[in-house]
């Protein structure tokens, strides 16, 4: 079995680690096996050979690797998306949370220094979720941090300008995480200067609001609002399904930890990989997610480019609905 | 149109329709061989589509369609032109479109889909003939509509394609500005099980899997006082049977098959059958090729009906039925008669109000 060191190593190719955690998974995972039985796959070499298991699943049932009598059958932490009332949520069962934890750490570490970094957080809609990965990865990048500055900002309330003061005085940096439209709501209240060498980390949802808006636009307006050159307005892409992140520092186009890759899927034959610049679904496989399914086809509409950076483009929707459909360019 | 020009209007078309459909139609049979030669639909298929339309004209439709819609000498649209842009997911499913058209005395302007230029062509062309002062205008080309400055537009779209399609019309003028646009979105109908018996399957069968299911009329949504596991077996040998009679003319994608790996991972029950699946679910039905099977009452067919909105076309039963729900009968998913509503309108009556 592979250990958590390997998923790590930078030194195993992630091809090799994948099919390892394919086998796995493969034959510890019952969801996952049967999904690979009805597919007919068995034994994979490649990773364009490894089924991506639809997202869904983790509405539908649990999805948990676990080996005959091994400490995963204990259950520890479990993770649910955010949803109104009466809509279904997914459900990630983590059994062990040092894997989540080294995730959070090491990959915020390969796109930041982070401990030259004070965290602060506003995350109207998530907060109210006592299941949220996104408040667990924030608590723990909280807690590692020393200088005793890192919060959860207070909802509806004003930015504190004596905090801020109190950071730029500490010799650190501010990194404020938020819900794309949350931080908006902070600006409803004002502009306001963060320190010059700030960083806005927006996570992404609609939690408060249901405003058309683009991403470019959203980033615009965050950076006029906080006086931040727009470079300083990166974008988080994660979900509670993956125990991975990918980040944006430059525009639209998010970057994967080490141990994740992106990969466009044909929706019509998602076996098939998508040409670079071609519109998909997004599809991923999260190393990190060892006791539940590393490999997932998500819900969301991607394009990717040869270097492996991919924007999100929202929803997928089915644009051929059954039925009649006079569409321009097949009738 | 005085009456009795009305009449005799109606008697052209009438005609023109008849020997149409003849059997002896050279140019017809000669429409439904290029069709079936370029692979775009089973003969099987075709010849169903035209024994529903040779039942329905020796039924007396169109003069039932006439008087239903209150067509009249007043009351027509003579006059307007009429841009029809016809989709081609199953044979001639542009045909009522266009009949209603020309029966309401508008000027026909058709867009024929590339997916079924054969055989809809045939019919206007015999209309042309027998009509040659009406005027009647197709081609596979939208650009050849240029210009045209329609005053209504009639098509069948989804969220989608509508503003895509909408945008191409106004960049080529070929609508009025402020042409009524009538769009139909109706994409499937639910079929309500009472009990199950030998009569029921067949008509159930029927209305699933002909045309492949890819119709409006066509059942994607089952509600049944049983579920799937009930009559697995037996749906399976009827579907077989069905496609030894009308193979199926066109494959699914392979997301199909995904579909049914990630039903068996997550233990949901399903009936696959390779070119087709029928799952217990009660999500949207958005793809083709599946039918999603719901246990329950009439209760559970009103909540769906009006969960799915404008997206369900019919509602039919195979017996009573349903209080406060428009039903039909199950048996007629695939013979509808020629003045059937999609979407709930009557083309005629629409056009000429």
């Amino acid at each position: 079995m592979i250990t958590l060191e390997e998923i790590f190593d930078a030194g195993t190719s992630f091809e090799k680690k994948a099919v390892q955690v394919f086998e796995f998974q493969r034959t510890n995972n019952p969801v996952y096996q049967r999904f690979c039985k009805a597919l007919d796959i068995v034994k994979v070499t490649s990773l364009s050979e490894i089924p991506l298991l639809p997202i869904q699943a983790f509405k539908d049932t649990e999805v948990l690797t676990a080996p005959e009598n091994s400490k995963s059958k204990i259950q520890n932490l479990e993770f649910q998306s955010s949803g109104t009332s009466g809509m279904s949520r997914s459900r990630h069962v983590v059994p062990d949370p040092e894997v989540y934890l080294q995730s959070i750490t090491r990959g915020m570490k390969h796109f930041y220094e982070l401990d030259d970094y004070v965290i602060w957080a506003y995350t109207p809609g998530y907060i109210e979720n006592p299941n949220s990965s996104l408040i667990w990865m924030l608590n723990v990048l909280m807690e590692r941090e020393e200088s005793g500055l890192s919060r959860f900002m207070e909802l509806g309330q004003p930015m504190n300008i004596a905090g801020l003061k109190k950071v730029q005085n500490s010799g650190k940096k501010l990194m404020l995480f938020g819900a794309a439209f949350g931080l908006l709501d902070i600006l409803d209240k004002g502009e306001i200067r963060l320190p010059e060498d700030s960083v806005i980390l927006e996570t992404g949802g609609m939690k408060t609001h249901r405003r058309e808006i683009t991403k470019t636009e959203l980033h615009d307006q965050l950076a006029k609002g906080f006086g931040l050159p727009k470079s300083q307005v990166h974008s988080e892409y994660g979900m509670a399904e993956l125990l991975s992140q990918a980040y944006s520092q430059e525009g639209e186009w998010f970057e994967c930890v080490p141990w994740m890759k992106v990969s466009i899927r044909n929706p019509k034959n998602p076996m098939e990989e998508a040409a670079y610049g071609e519109e998909g679904l997004i599809g991923v496989i999260d190393l990190a997610n060892l006791y539940s399914c590393s490999f997932i086809l998500t819900g969301d509409k991607g394009l990717q480019r040869a270097d492996g950076k991919f924007q999100v483009l929202g929803r997928w929707n089915p644009e051929n609905l059954r039925g009649c459909n006079f569409l321009i360019d097949q009738d | 149109m005085a009456e009795v020009n009305l009449n005799k209007y109606i008697s052209k078309i009438q005609k023109a329709v008849e020997e149409w459909l003849s059997q002896e139609n050279q140019v017809l049979w000669k429409a439904v061989q290029q069709t079936v030669d370029d692979g775009l639909f089973s003969q099987h298929d075709i010849e169903f589509q035209l024994s529903v339309l040779r039942e329905n004209i020796a039924n007396g439709d169109i003069r039932e369609w006439v008087n239903r819609s209150e067509l009249s000498d007043r009351q027509n649209a003579k006059g307007q032109k009429v841009l029809c842009l016809h989709a081609g997911n199953l044979p001639l499913v542009g045909f009522q479109t266009a009949l209603g058209t020309i029966l309401s005395g508008a000027d026909y302007h058709g867009k024929l889909s590339r997916k079924d230029p054969h055989l809809l062509a045939s019919f206007l062309d015999e209309i042309g003939k027998s009509l040659p002062e009406k005027k009647i205008h197709y081609s596979t080309d939208l650009e050849k509509f240029t210009n045209l400055k329609a005053d209504k537009v009639i098509f069948a779209g989804s969220e989608e394609s509508i503003s895509e399609v909408k945008e191409k019309i106004r960049e080529l003028k070929a609508a009025k500005e402020n042409a009524e646009y009538i769009i139909r979105t109706a994409k499937f109908s639910i079929a309500y099980l009472e009990d199950w018996n030998e009569e029921t399957k067949k008509e159930l069968i029927e209305a699933m899997l002909r045309y492949g299911g890819k119709g409006c009329r066509s059942v994607a949504v089952v509600v049944a006082n049983f579920g799937l596991k009930k009559v697995k077996e037996e749906l399976e040998k009827a579907t077989r049977e069905f496609w030894e009679l009308n193979p199926q003319h066109q494959k699914p994608a392979p997301d199909l098959q995904y579909q049914y790996a990630y039903n068996a991972a997550v233990e949901k029950r399903q009936l696959w059958l390779e070119d087709f699946l029928i799952q217990e679910s009660e999500e949207l039905p958005d793809t083709d090729f599946t039918v999603n099977w719901v246990e329950g009452g009439e209760e559970k067919v009103r909540e769906l009906k009006t969960q799915f909105g404008k997206k369900v076309q019919s509602v039919y039963s195979a017996g009573k039925k349903i209080a406060g729900i428009e039903t039909e009968e199950l048996e007629r998913a695939q013979l509808p008669p020629l003045w059937w509503k999609p979407d709930g309108v009557d083309v005629v009556e629409r056009l000429i109000r």
